[in-house]
């Protein structure tokens, strides 16, 4: 069940609930405003990609939202090919433009189709399963039903989806409460940017 | 129901099929040896473990070029709908490597992991669903405690799970960046061991349910999986090795066994030193005693996404032939490692289930038990 979804993009970012009024604010403008929507201190924020931050901010609201606590089993699932591939391109050409015998390690690690999960499960202590996952056709709900699986066999309390490019996330909270408590549906939109637009036009404040 | 692996197959540096690998294994020798691919680059080693006899047609990747001989075979054999699940972490990087050498920048749309995916279908005439999934060194690994969760879901009836990853001039210097390679072949869990050897490979595996027709004279159970973040560091394993320690313990809980049903691990043993300490801890934290370990990468080199489906269809072997292979490269072994592993073929006694476990950057970890089948 789908608790709620957050979205964080270069003007605002905020929160969908199933049984609350929704959450909206600016976005965060720099690192230290990024700190300050965390409300923990989060290592090497200067190093982060775009998408990185975005996808943090994206999951920390949705934690939020739905108040789960570092007690519970929390994983984290992923789509999306632009941040990773962004990243593959900045690292070779910086290690050719520098002679091609050693690259920036702060660079390589940002190469792995996981290294956002990574940054976001340390920042945010969630120690679940981080995968990420890309369904060919339909990317977001194939994570939905990975992600009650991931549920159904006991390998979490919780997920967050994240659905990202480079400056747009959605993260949706999902639990395996029963279908008594408040869910909402799965939000529309074909790709994260215009997901998080949708989103931002349903909580922006009239 | 049981999920079980109804056939697989794999390519390495000791040649092309598991026959190849599980022979290699058992001479003792490693492939890995210096080449000239990278010279002059000034990496830290110039050692790597590369396929044999890989050709590759015209601009085809590495990847795409293994994957094509391996998966051949099963051209136009499998049901048409057979859900793919496609694991690896940089799939064709060198699309990348060349829209930068080259100022294409269109080339690097063609790394992109879904048009892998898509080749793949197109090569095995498959229609079904198709999921790329990655989780860095456990990738493969993972893929299989995911193929293996649609089933028990029913979400299918059979998955096939394709892996890869080559080596290539952006994966090496990023590893020597790291300091991460060793100057000599990787030796796991040696007292002297210094760093991983970079390889390349490739496998693939058809799980079913084992009411499946797919799965007659079956040997080797998916019994049990469990995946974690360590949650503390990008590059780094957890010190007390926590994460690796919950997904051991997932796993087993699972499969619905204990410390004792375990016979042998397959364990990840990149020759890292702290990566090694690490499993080892963990092995420690859950085992009631110590088991025979093999780690594979003293030969094949650490094939990173691939490492952990090929690990896996060795101990499948391992599991239904009642050996474990030796753990090649180790000389002397780790005090931590001393009791566990050997630098010659261990016959089992006890046991009912294998253990495999991997972890990777972004302090990911999977631990799978696989069961042998039991006599009627």
């Amino acid at each position: 069940m789908i608790r709620a979804v957050a979205w964080c993009r270069a003007e605002d970012c905020g929160a969908v609930l199933a049984d609350r009024p929704p959450v909206f604010q600016a976005a965060p403008r720099n690192h230290a405003e990024t700190i300050a929507l965390i409300q923990r201190p989060v290592k090497y924020i200067g190093r982060m990609t775009d998408e990185c931050r975005v996808c943090l901010c994206a999951a920390h609201l949705a934690l939020r939202a739905v108040e789960w606590n570092d007690a519970r089993e929390i994983g984290l699932l992923a789509a999306g090919d632009a941040g990773f591939l962004q990243a593959n391109q900045n690292y070779f050409r910086d290690y050719v433009a520098n002679g091609r015998s050693m690259g920036r390690g702060n660079l390589f690690i940002y190469t792995l189709p996981t290294s956002t999960l990574g940054e976001v499960a340390i920042a945010l202590n969630l120690t679940g399963p981080a995968m990420h996952l890309h369904d060919d056709t339909q990317p977001l709900a194939a994570l939905v039903q990975h992600a009650d699986q991931f549920i159904a066999d006991g390998e979490a309390d919780g997920m967050l989806v994240l659905w990202s490019d480079l400056h747009a996330a959605v993260c949706l909270a999902i639990d395996g409460a029963g279908a008594q408590s408040s869910a909402i549906q799965m939000p529309k939109g074909s790709t994260p940017k215009q997901m998080a637009h949708d989103l931002a036009a349903m909580a922006r404040p009239a | 129901m049981n999920v079980v692996i109804a056939a697989g197959d794999v390519a390495s540096a000791y040649g092309w099929g598991l026959d190849a690998l599980w022979t290699g294994l058992f001479s003792g020798k490693t492939p890995i040896c210096s080449t000239s691919r990278f010279v002059d680059r000034g990496f830290v080693s110039d050692l790597m473990a590369l396929v044999p006899d890989l050709q590759t047609d015209g601009d085809e990747s590495r990847s795409m070029a293994m994957l094509r001989r391996l998966l051949s075979p099963l051209a136009g054999k499998l049901d048409p709908l057979t859900p793919l699940i496609l694991a690896t972490t940089v799939g064709e990087i060198e699309y990348v490597e060349r829209s930068v050498l080259n100022d294409a920048r269109e080339l690097a749309e063609s790394a992109r992991p879904l048009v892998l995916l898509e080749k793949i279908k197109h090569l095995l005439a498959l229609r079904g669903p198709a999921l790329f999934l990655s989780s860095a060194c456990a990738s493969s690994s993972a893929t299989l405690t995911r193929a293996a969760s649609m089933i028990h879901h029913e979400q299918a009836q059979s998955v096939l799970v394709v892996t890869c990853d080559a080596v290539s001039e952006f994966v090496y210097s990023g590893f020597s960046t790291l300091l991460s390679l060793c100057d000599g072949p990787a030796r796991p869990f040696d007292a002297a061991r210094s760093g991983l050897t970079l390889g390349e490979g490739a496998a693939w595996a058809l799980l079913a349910s084992d009411q499946s027709p797919l799965t007659k004279g079956w040997k080797t159970a998916i019994a049990g999986w469990g995946n974690t973040t360590d949650a503390v560091h990008m590059t780094a394993p957890h010190r007390q090795a926590s994460g690796l320690t919950r997904a051991i313990t997932k796993a087993c809980a699972m499969a619905n066994c204990t410390p004792q049903d375990i016979a042998f691990i397959a364990a990840h043993g990149t020759a890292t030193v702290f990566s090694d300490a690490m499993e080892l801890l963990a092995l420690r934290a859950t085992m009631d005693r110590p088991k025979p370990i093999f780690s594979i990468k003293g030969g094949t080199g650490h094939t990173l996404a691939a490492a952990g489906l090929m690990q896996i269809l060795v101990a499948a072997r391992a599991l239904s032939l009642g050996v474990v292979p030796p753990t090649v490269g180790l000389c002397a072994a780790d005090p931590a490692a001393a009791g566990w592993v050997h630098t010659m073929p261990i016959e089992l006694t006890t046991g009912r289930a294998a253990l495999s476990t991997n972890s990777g950057f972004g302090g990911v970890n999977t631990a799978v038990i696989l069961s042998g089948r039991q006599p009627a």
